[in-house]
């Protein structure tokens, strides 16, 4: 075997001095470039303020919509708008704002608070907002903990409701009884080839916040008020059994059901019912051919579906230049507005933390608005707390089993309390 | 005055530091910071304040069974794509390098296509063709090859196979690209001298071909291995980051799961630390033993 050695650099001797001169003029017309692009937006920064936030759809475009308008208001200033999907939002804005860096303001929903609180990546707004500012919110609408205000929402909701299509289901289902009921005789197979082509109810059944509003219905919850998970119980067990008895005995809702096929199963009408949230209203067309109502009772306990409720809204980077902090304060202050939550009501049916909003005429003119106020009634505040963190993913894995029919509802509830535990045990090494 | 030879020097240094400083900004400073971080409690609770802790999180990594599990997985999900994309990838390249096969230029682009996409493209849509009721794969498995539908994304065995599937799919074309450049350069006359004597298509491929394709092909394999390895797009894509119940993980979704679901950057710190010194070892014995970055002829 011949071995050929090539030398990479090739003949010195053949670089001439001219070549060098050339070459090195090249090299120091490129360093200025580099130098004059590197200052340039350093210039442009002091007056750019940054949101990332999680809004979609018809929500995103008013967003922008409005912005635009403060930008007007404003020309001094350039407001951008980022939008990252929730939990790529909560873990590049940690990781960036530890790292001195990131938006000078993050939207999200409320039990991001906690995660940001603990890292130290957002402020407390009484830093920002004299105590004028909270005046105008209902109390859910400024989300505090550890005895600081560090949220301002412009809206509380982030919680599920019944969806249905008005051409297959006239009134919604009261009780869980009627809701098995009713999706019997909508679950079709209308070619008769053995395959449904018509579902009476779907949702996002692999993902355990879409679980919440049935484990309360059979009176579970996730956490104590020590943040120590309360998973493995009666109330979970049953829970769960009767999600898989929906499928497994009741037959009304899809063999598979993640939030993409959920979701297009009720857009394309091939499903009567889907539990979905706010933000997906725009998407359906409600109100109008499809609606919203409150999730079921569970009439064998009495209890109400209770999805989890959470504000959504607006914190501050803990980094935030001191002088940007006036322009900051005036756009939160708009964008939380009676102005803007009003319209967001009107456009959105989303439901407003300003109570000039709230004792308005435009919260009984949307029929989805009063149903959204109704299930947000029956539903229960998300825990802020770092550890529901750890809790979600203690209950993904067993929930998941679950509904592969791998495990049962026992060994489920067992195996979520004990992932549960671990990883908060394990989050502290 | 400097003589012509220091000023050449300067020259070059003056051409080589930009890259340096970019090579120790972007590579170097972060592969230490890691390792440091690997030696640390940083956690959600201690980002801003923590501390040297010595080599608990390497002990907690090493005593967790699903470590194993999932390097287990790993390995396998590396030996089975790589063995499927060299196959798949050589078999392409020796078709196509032959004579009798017309529209060359339109089959290679056609093959190349998957590798053009983009990954999340590809892995979504893949997602999509695998669900149960209403993907393509099963229903073309009910309706003509008359088999029950699978279970392709909520059963751990048939999710981790998918995964591999997609990215089979993905990742041939790469060496198939690799193997035609190198059969490209195989001289003529060796076949032509093969076939005077006599020798048969079969003798002639792995006689001349194997082992002139060898030196180029190692190098790739190197390369596809550390890719593949690392590979999370697909994983966190496909089976919705390990879904389901984690059962999909490989190591480097799981060093993600840990950093940025649990925010145990100290432990998913130590966990890439294992997986560095795990593709070091294994590409530096890859190359030594193959002797891949020497030359045939």
């Amino acid at each position: 075997m011949i071995t050929r050695r090539v030398t990479l650099l090739g003949d010195h001797s053949a670089m001439s001095l001219p070549v060098l001169r050339r070459s090195t003029g090249l090299l120091l017309f490129l360093a200025l470039l580099c130098c004059a692009s590197s200052c340039s937006p350093r210039v442009e920064s002091h007056r750019r303020i940054q949101i990332w936030h999680q809004k979609i759809s018809a929500e995103r475009d008013l967003f922008h919509e409005q912005l635009k308008r403060f930008n007007a208001a404003h020309p001094e200033y350039v407001v951008e708008a980022l939008y990252k999907e929730n939990e790529e939002l909560r873990n590049l804005f940690v990781i960036a704002a530890v790292a001195g860096q990131g938006p000078e303001i993050i939207y999200g929903p409320s039990d991001n608070v906690g995660v940001m609180v603990t890292t130290q990546t957002v402020m407390p707004l009484d830093r920002v907002f004299g105590p004028e500012f909270f005046e105008r919110f209902i109390p859910q609408g400024i989300v505090s903990w550890q005895e600081k205000r560090w949220l301002a929402a412009d809206q509380i909701g982030n919680h599920l409701t019944l969806v249905y299509n008005t051409d297959l289901v006239p009134t919604p289902p009261r009780t869980l009884d009627e809701l098995v009921a009713m999706g019997q005789s909508l679950t079709k197979d209308t070619n008769g080839d053995g395959k449904m082509d018509q579902y009476g109810l779907t949702w996002n059944y692999r993902e355990p916040f879409f679980f919440i509003p049935f484990l309360t219905g059979f009176g579970g919850w996730v956490i104590d008020e020590q943040g120590r998970p309360t998973l493995d119980n009666e109330q979970t067990v049953r829970a769960i059994q009767f999600v898989l008895d929906l499928r497994d005995r009741y037959k009304i809702i899809p063999k598979e059901g993640d939030y993409e096929i959920a979701d297009m199963l009720f857009k394309e009408k091939r499903t009567a019912m889907i539990v979905n949230g706010p933000w997906s209203w725009g998407g359906y067309g409600v109100p109008g051919q499809n609606m919203v109502a409150p999730l079921p009772i569970n009439s064998e306990t009495g209890q109400w579906c209770e999805p989890m409720i959470s504000a959504k809204g607006y914190a501050v980077n803990v980094n935030a230049a001191p002088e940007k902090l006036p322009i900051i304060r005036e756009l939160i202050d708009y964008m939380t507005s009676a102005e803007v939550q009003e319209e967001m009501a009107t456009k959105l049916s989303t439901s407003p933390t300003a109570t000039a909003v709230l004792s308005s005429p435009v919260m009984e003119s949307n029929p989805a608005l009063v149903a959204s106020m109704q299930q947000i009634e029956h539903g229960r505040p998300m825990p802020i707390m770092p550890q529901m963190r750890q809790i979600w993913e203690g209950m993904r894995g067993p929930y998941q089993l679950v509904m592969n029919g791998a495990i049962t509802a026992q060994e489920a509830a067992r195996r979520m309390q004990r992932e549960a535990e671990k990883n908060i045990a394990d989050s502290n090494l | 005055m400097p003589s012509e030879k220091t000023k050449v020097r300067l020259f070059l240094a003056a051409l080589l530091t930009p890259a340096l400083l970019v090579v120790l900004a972007v590579v170097a400073f972060p592969f230490l910071f890691n390792v440091v971080l690997s030696f640390s409690n940083a956690n959600i609770y201690h980002i801003r304040d923590w501390r040297l802790i010595g080599f608990d999180q390497f002990v907690s990594v090493f005593r967790q069974e699903l470590f194993w599990s999932i390097l287990l997985k790993t390995v396998i999900w590396t030996l089975v794509n790589i063995v499927f994309h060299v196959v798949i990838g050589v078999f392409l390249a020796v078709v196509l390098h032959q004579k009798f096969i017309r529209g060359k230029a339109w089959w290679r682009v056609a093959l190349i296509l998957p590798w053009a996409l983009p990954q999340y493209i590809t892995a979504l849509t893949w997602r999509g063709m695998f669900n149960y009721e209403y993907g393509a794969v099963n229903l073309l498995i009910t309706k003509y090859l008359h088999l029950p539908p699978v279970e392709w994304l909520t059963s751990p065995f048939e999710a981790f196979l998918a995964v591999i599937i997609t990215n089979v799919w993905l990742g041939f074309p790469f060496m198939m690209v690799i193997a035609l450049g190198g059969l490209q350069s195989i001289p003529d006359d060796l076949y032509e001298a093969a076939d005077v004597d006599g020798a048969s298509k079969w003798f002639q491929f792995w006689n001349i071909t194997a082992p002139l394709l060898r030196p180029v092909m190692i190098p790739a394999i190197t390369l596809g291995i550390v890719w593949t390895f690392n590979n999370i797009n697909v994983i966190w894509l496909v089976t919705n980051g390990g879904e389901p119940a984690d059962s999909t993980h490989i190591l480097v979704s799981y060093v993600y799961k840990a950093a940025f679901n649990m925010y145990r950057f100290g432990w998913a710190a130590a966990l890439s630390v294992v997986i560095f010194a795990i593709l070091f070892v294994f590409s530096q014995m890859l190359l030594k033993r193959t002797r891949a970055s020497e030359a045939v002829y």
